[in-house]
């Protein structure tokens, strides 16, 4: 369990530590927030709007996809360009160990920028945050955080088989931000657009802590909750049997570092 | 003549390495798209007659600041990367002439981002648009892309003083998004920020744009705006040329092209 703890420790310091505290904060806190207030300030625009509620809430939710998508997805991308894929590999160590070692810290950060989005963005457009149940909140968060590092780690596995990740990273951070409804009712995309919805991490989350401004139904919270954990572990378990498919390939074709 | 050819090579070689890179594709080809739908998805209910040209404008902007972000503002870390940047400092061509040939290069490509923001209006949704002054429109889009084209070059010479070029290039491109006012007027930003968007040329420019397929076209509006977009870039250019002689003096000096 140590062990796993310094892993994780060092996973998140080799990809942060190149940057100074500002260059941290800027990166983690003055970004996220601005890109929030740029799609609040869209929403007021757009909708004619001064509740901004729903668009903080998403837009706050959303923050996660700048740790959770491209600092996870391109984890395998970096570990290629360090030439360290093939110690991963062949490490003793089972890869899902690998795998949820380099999502808990980022997570951690996820789980911060989120909350610290939230409620900065809160303030900013006057969002009453005070009859809300905070730790219906948090829990809301952790389980989406859960779920979207799943995504990202899900996602950078791809890096094992393709050199494109910078186009695949971004637009699966669009897929989300147009999908999971944090900036347009879901109900206004078509069929195929709400069934790609409910395939996606955030969805649920979004829509359990919009229900917590609007009157909570605590069953419906849960179950929102619930899906969404389902939703995370399916792709922690998805990237698993991923990773062993394209090793093992790997392995077969001697390809491991080349596409 | 020979500068003219330097800039023209440059521009061809810059287009073909940026259509190599994965990023630069998604800002070309599919951050339109995307865009164009998820401002649609947002404008749709909103009542507003001339939404259209927030959603078409709005996302072939977004994805042409996208291109000089991650393009433009980037290249001299991907020759610092490779380790060309002081072949081209030192080139006989000039270093100027080969940094105005790439964002030129960059800048002519990135133009396709409107044309494909309009063509996914159309496919996608089916809307009519109808442009009642083509001709404003016009001088309006070539005043766009002259005023991006001195912006990357401005932004190209600052970022040559420092190594973490993605972060910055990172932390510009929503910033200007927002305070420019790409997807709504730069007028409903809260006094204080306002003189932030007066200085920046790409806010000129976007509301020229605006303003030539406005409904209420109104030809002395488009003109004032026209002159200060061009005294906005004109500055910009005095800026850029101090900027260049000040940096090239530092780096001869403290050697720090590479390194620094």
């Amino acid at each position: 369990m140590r062990r796993f703890f310094t892993l994780a420790w060092l996973s998140y310091k080799s990809r942060q530590s190149i940057f100074r505290l500002d260059e941290f904060l800027c990166l983690e806190t003055i970004y996220p927030l601005l890109t929030l207030i740029f799609y609040c300030v869209l929403a007021s625009y757009s909708y004619n709007t001064d509740n901004l509620t729903r668009w903080v809430v998403g837009n706050s939710f959303l923050l996660c996809v700048n740790t959770c998508i491209f600092t996870l997805g391109s984890t395998f991308m970096a570990e290629r360009a360090y030439g360290c894929i093939r110690s991963l590999v062949a490490a003793p160590e089972g890869k899902l160990l690998i795998i949820l070692h380099k999502g808990l810290f980022t997570c951690i950060t996820a789980v911060v920028t989120v909350t610290f989005g939230f409620f900065a963005g809160s303030l900013l457009f006057q969002v009453n945050f005070s009859q809300i149940n905070l730790l219906l909140f948090f829990t809301a968060v952790i389980v989406a955080m859960f779920a979207a590092a799943g995504f990202g780690l899900f996602i950078g596995i791809f890096g094992l088989i393709t050199d494109q990740m910078h186009f695949v990273l971004n637009f699966i951070s669009y897929i989300l931000m147009i999908f999971c409804g944090a900036n347009f009712p879901i109900s206004q995309l078509p069929i195929a657009g709400r069934l790609i919805s409910r395939l996606i991490p955030l969805t649920r989350s979004i829509e359990a802590v919009n229900m917590l401004f609007s009157g909570v139904i605590i069953e419906k919270f849960v179950m929102l909750l619930l899906q969404e954990a389902g939703i995370g572990a399916g792709y922690y378990f998805l990237s698993w049997l991923l990773i062993k498919g394209i090793e093992k390939t790997a392995r077969r074709k001697g390809t491991l570092e080349v596409f | 003549m020979k500068e003219l050819n330097v800039i023209v090579s440059t521009a061809l070689l810059q287009i073909k390495s940026s259509l190599a890179r994965s990023m630069f594709r998604f800002c070309l080809l599919a951050n339109p798209v995307v865009n164009t739908v998820l401002l649609y998805e947002m404008f749709v209910n909103s009542q507003r007659e001339d939404f259209l040209s927030y959603v078409v404008l709005g996302a072939g902007l977004m994805a042409l600041w996208s291109c000089i972000c991650f393009s433009s503002a980037g290249d001299i870390n991907r020759e610092r990367y490779n380790g060309t940047l002081s072949l081209i400092y030192m080139a006989p061509a000039g270093f100027r002439t080969i940094i105005a040939g790439k964002v030129a290069g960059n800048t002519i490509l990135s133009m396709i981002t409107f044309l494909l923001s309009f063509a996914t209006t159309k496919i996608l949704f089916d809307v009519r648009m109808e442009v009642a002054h083509p001709i404003y429109l016009l001088t309006a889009f070539i005043c766009t892309i002259g005023s991006f084209s001195v912006i990357s070059v401005f932004l190209a010479y600052l970022l040559t003083l420092s190594r973490k070029t993605q972060l910055y290039m990172n932390c510009i491109e929503i910033p200007v998004i927002l305070v420019c006012g790409f997807v709504f007027p730069a007028d409903i930003l809260p006094v204080f920020l306002r003189p932030v968007s007066y200085v920046l040329s790409p806010t000129w420019a976007v509301k020229l744009l605006r303003l030539s397929v406005s409904d209420t076209f109104n030809i002395r509006e488009y003109y004032l705006t026209l002159l200060i977009l061009v005294g906005v870039t004109g500055l910009y250019i005095l800026l850029g040329h101090f900027l260049a002689v000040v940096i090239e003096r530092q780096v001869r000096i403290a050697a720090t092209l590479e390194v620094n």
